[in-house]
């Protein structure tokens, strides 16, 4: 075993939740001063990993063993992995926004004097000295971080890894909210900190960046570790075919269905984000969907495909302006009740939080969106409205023991199927599901696959987000890709490749050039 | 058993936990003043005595399941009584104008803090808070802080009369029998629909046993002169607000606001607007209290209703209401009412000090808020 100079060794990590398999024999080894690139599509087990790695999955959790400078490594807690000085970015910024810098440098570390009292002197001096470090001379510690813009931020929380004394620092798409000038500055900090001797591991989709930094490339695909090679003798192109690599399995029960006219449009669609209104998370993208087509939009995570729709849906939370037509007409969409009446539907990508209400029935769950069509004057015809939820959850297989069942006992699936009922009551035209088979097990995807082709047979048109490539390319008429808050590409599904759609999304030409 | 889920099973025990709790807070209070507690006498005060947490609870109960708070409604209670004494005493208004006028003004107050709440978005807290201390101040200022007396007989007798014994009895057989026609309508559309029907026996069951305790009640106010005017006031609202929670578009709306608003504005729910109704049915609950209240001591008094919002929500949360809204019930509200005057009551009569009263208030809702935590299944 090359002992000494292996800082750290991951052997055979398995990791299940409920039966599912998230990893399954991962081995990974790191030398002091090395980058390593961690590529995957989303959903590969990138961030499982990196969880069992900085202890937010204690030990015992998992199968298999981390060794830390020859010794076993049992952390409980990410407090003991940071102590082992494993530090860990996430990918969304982790400050405080009110505390100030300096305060978040150190949070959880203060310098104090004894007494308990905070030494804000020590503490400014060194987060002073942390960030010339990095390359940042105009910075007050003093002032709270929010007064920054999130490149800033990003290497805040590198000066707080910094102050832990990090031997291992685990980035987690570090580049994914900043400008292209601030990326520059973030990898050149890298590079600087693999020659002062801190171990990397880089996590990210954008691959001219892992080309960049990094020495060595490990690619995961579905939990497998699929290779690791030292990235001179990789190019982006094998990177992809390694990241998507299988054959389509056939999930997908096709059924044919005729495409119709152009009956929604959507032009000029931009929406700004909430904290940042310099940012654009969405900037200016149209487009058009026929009757019975179901449009597929794929791109990374982060590339503004949930913005984009929740601002057609009325939904965005930050400022978004987009023109809409429905059969020719503009449509004025202030609120999702104003997109409902309209005839459209939706079904948000996040269940717990935008879909379900918890606390209610399954039958009330699925008559929240059209409970005027039971009710005269106020009154809910209480029969009327149990016939009709009694009828959905038959026809769309939703599993429960009765419709009082609070929805929040059912399984993901159930829930999704209960949701997707909500939204066909009322009827819809235009029907977007986003990431409508996130958190669901494999029977309940395949039933919601066939349900989206009876819809679209139907003369539905489905506009389908989602981060499996998989999914889009077996259901998709047609694939937009989204990179960066633009569209990337439109291209009819036939023939279309994972790789074609990835390079999309990751628009390795638009760098070059 | 399959129609019913464990969880109805579990909600109702928890109604009759509750009951039982109760029938121990009785029992102890009964045994402790030498068998002078459960009399015709001292019940039919303590449910007088309970009519006006209870309507302010009634009100409380929808702003809490809607995930909003308010703590105006002791001072709004105390001001809107003030201003019907006011009205009827000083500007010679006959009683029902002075009435209708005061409840209009307690809708028009409720939804002006359900403004503030949703159109200018500071929180409730923060708005009851204010309302609080504004409402009560002009209280002050409109009675320059004297109680204003007498007020008309009319008035009074709204607080201190009785419904006649045989009155009583005819609206005891009314209520038995518009429960006995709802329960048959509702197995009849229920076969006719096709959809499954709760054993024959089971309605039965539940027909009897509201018969069974309806007779009680009336029975007992009967021989102490009938059902009080404030007793009567507040069962016909635990009627409308139980047909509103249950069978009403906005109550669903108020449980769906409250369990998860953004699921529900995402549903197409106008979510400010559900929020403005519940604060102006609030507002009116305000504006019933106090009338009664000011009925009751036949006086406009500054310092009424003080501490009333504490009682009213601590009635909810005795009551199974939710912190982090989405779940509560009004009846459980109005039990909640019942322990609370129960145990201000007993107290009273077994000559507690002050101080103590406040002592055992403030820990028998910290432990009844404290089981129902524990009876409750996780969330995520």
């Amino acid at each position: 075993m090359a002992g000494e100079s292996c800082l750290f060794e991951m052997r055979g990590i398995a990791k299940s939740f409920g039966g599912v398999k998230a990893l399954d024999g991962i081995d990974l080894r790191l030398r002091a001063g090395e980058c390593l690139g961690l590529c995957g599509e989303n959903g590969a087990g990138k961030s499982t990993l990196m969880k069992v790695l900085s202890g937010v999955y204690p030990h015992g959790s998992w199968d298999g063993e981390i060794l830390w400078q020859g010794q076993p490594l049992r952390a409980r807690s990410v407090r003991d992995s940071e102590r082992a000085g494993i530090v860990i970015i996430h990918q969304e910024l982790m400050l405080v926004p009110q505390l100030s810098v300096a305060e978040n440098i150190f949070l959880g570390h203060e310098i104090t004097r004894p007494g308990g009292r905070m030494d804000y002197d020590a503490m400014y001096a060194k987060a002073d000295a942390l960030l010339q470090e990095l390359g940042l001379h105009d910075v007050n510690v003093a002032l709270p971080a929010m007064h920054y813009g999130g490149g800033h931020q990003q290497l805040f929380e590198i000066a707080k890894a910094l102050a832990k004394q990090a031997k291992l620092l685990i980035l987690d798409e570090p580049t994914s909210s900043l400008t292209s000038s601030e990326t520059e500055v973030l990898l050149g900090i890298v590079e600087d900190l693999k020659r002062r001797g801190v171990a990397c591991i880089y996590i990210s989709h954008k691959l001219d960046e892992v080309e960049r930094v990094c020495d060595t490339v490990c690619v995961i695909r579905d939990g497998r570790h699929i290779a690791t090679q030292p990235m001179h003798e990789l190019d982006v192109d094998t990177l992809i075919t390694l990241m998507v690599g299988r054959k389509l399995e056939n999930l997908y029960p096709r059924i044919e269905h005729a495409i119709g006219e152009v009956i929604f449009e959507a032009r000029h669609a931009t929406c700004l984000d909430p904290v940042n209104p310099q940012r654009k998370r969405v900037d200016d993208v149209s487009f058009q969907l026929r009757r019975g087509e179901i449009l597929g939009i794929a791109g990374l995570v982060g590339a503004g495909r949930t913005e984009l729709v929740s601002a057609i849906f009325g939904a965005y939370t930050g400022k978004s302006s987009v023109e809409l037509f429905l059969e020719g007409r503009p449509l004025k969409i202030r609120s999702p009740a104003d997109a409902i009446r309209a005839g459209l539907g939706m079904v948000p990508e996040d269940r717990k939080r935008h879909g379900i209400v918890p606390l209610l029935g399954v039958g009330d769950n699925i008559t929240l969106a059209t409970l005027d069509h039971y009710a005269h004057a106020g009154h809910i015809d209480r029969q009327r409205e149990l016939v009709a939820i009694e009828a959905q959850i038959a026809e769309r297989r939703v599993k429960t023991a009765s419709p009082a069942l609070p929805i929040a006992r059912l399984s993901g699936g159930n829930q999704q199927k209960a949701v997707l009922a909500k939204m066909l009551l009322a009827r819809p035209k235009v029907l977007i599901l986003d990431e409508p088979t996130r958190g669901v097990d494999v029977g309940a995807k395949a039933e919601i696959y066939r349900l989206i082709f009876e819809l679209a047979a139907q003369g539905v048109a489905i506009v389908l987000v989602s981060s499996e490539m998989p999914e889009v390319l077996g259901m998709a008429d047609r694939v937009l890709v989204m990179g960066e808050g633009r569209l990337r590409g439109d291209f009819p599904n036939q023939g279309l490749t994972q790789e074609q759609v990835l390079a999309a999304a990751i628009d390795t030409s638009a760098r070059a050039a | 058993m399959q129609a019913q889920s464990i969880q109805q099973l579990f909600a109702r025990y928890k109604i009759l936990a509750l009951l039982l709790a109760v029938a121990a807070i009785w029992v102890f209070f009964h045994v402790a003043t030498g068998g002078d507690f459960v009399t015709a006498r001292n019940v039919s005060n303590l449910f007088r005595q309970m009519a006006i947490t209870g309507m302010l609870a009634c009100g409380m109960v929808f702003v809490i399941i809607a995930g909003e708070i308010d703590l105006s409604v002791g001072s709004l209670l105390g001001l809107l009584g003030g201003v019907v004494a006011v009205l009827t005493v000083n500007q010679g208004w006959s009683t029902p104008v002075a009435i209708v006028a005061v409840l209009g003004l307690g809708v028009l107050i409720g939804l002006f803090n359900g403004f503030w709440v949703t159109r200018l978005r500071v929180p409730s807290f923060i708005v009851g808070l204010g309302g609080m201390l504004a409402f009560r101040g002009v209280l002050l200022g409109t009675t320059h802080s004297a109680t204003i007396a007498p007020v008309p007989a009319d008035l009074v007798y709204l607080g201190q009369g009785y419904v006649s014994p045989l009155w009583s009895t005819v609206l005891g057989v009314a209520i038995f029998a518009v429960v006995v026609a709802l329960a048959v309508l509702r197995r009849r559309r229920r076969a006719q629909l096709q959809i499954r029907q709760l054993p024959w026996w089971a309605d039965l069951l539940k027909v009897v046993a509201i018969g069974a305790a309806l007779g009680v009640f009336v029975a007992t106010l009967n021989s102490y002169g009938g059902i009080p005017l404030p007793v009567l006031i507040l069962v016909a609202l635990l009627a409308v607000f139980s047909y509103l929670a249950s069978q009403t578009v906005l109550g669903r709306h108020i449980y769906a606001v409250g369990g998860n608003l953004e699921a529900t504005r995402l549903s197409g729910v106008n979510v400010a607007r559900v929020k403005l109704v519940v604060f102006g049915i609030m507002g009116l609950m305000c504006a019933f209290a106090g009338i009664v209240n000011t009925a009751r001591l036949a006086a406009g008094s500054p310092s009424a209703g003080t501490n009333g919002e504490l009682d009213a929500i601590a009635a909810c949360f005795i009551g199974g209401a939710s912190m982090r809204g989405g779940a509560g019930t009004v009846h459980g509200a109005l039990i909640g009412a019942l322990v609370m005057a129960s145990l201000d009551n007993g107290m009273s009569m077994m000559d507690v000090d002050t101080y103590w009263q406040y002592i055992v208030k403030g820990a028998i809702l910290v432990l009844a808020v404290w089981v129902d935590v524990l009876s409750r299944p996780q969330r995520d």
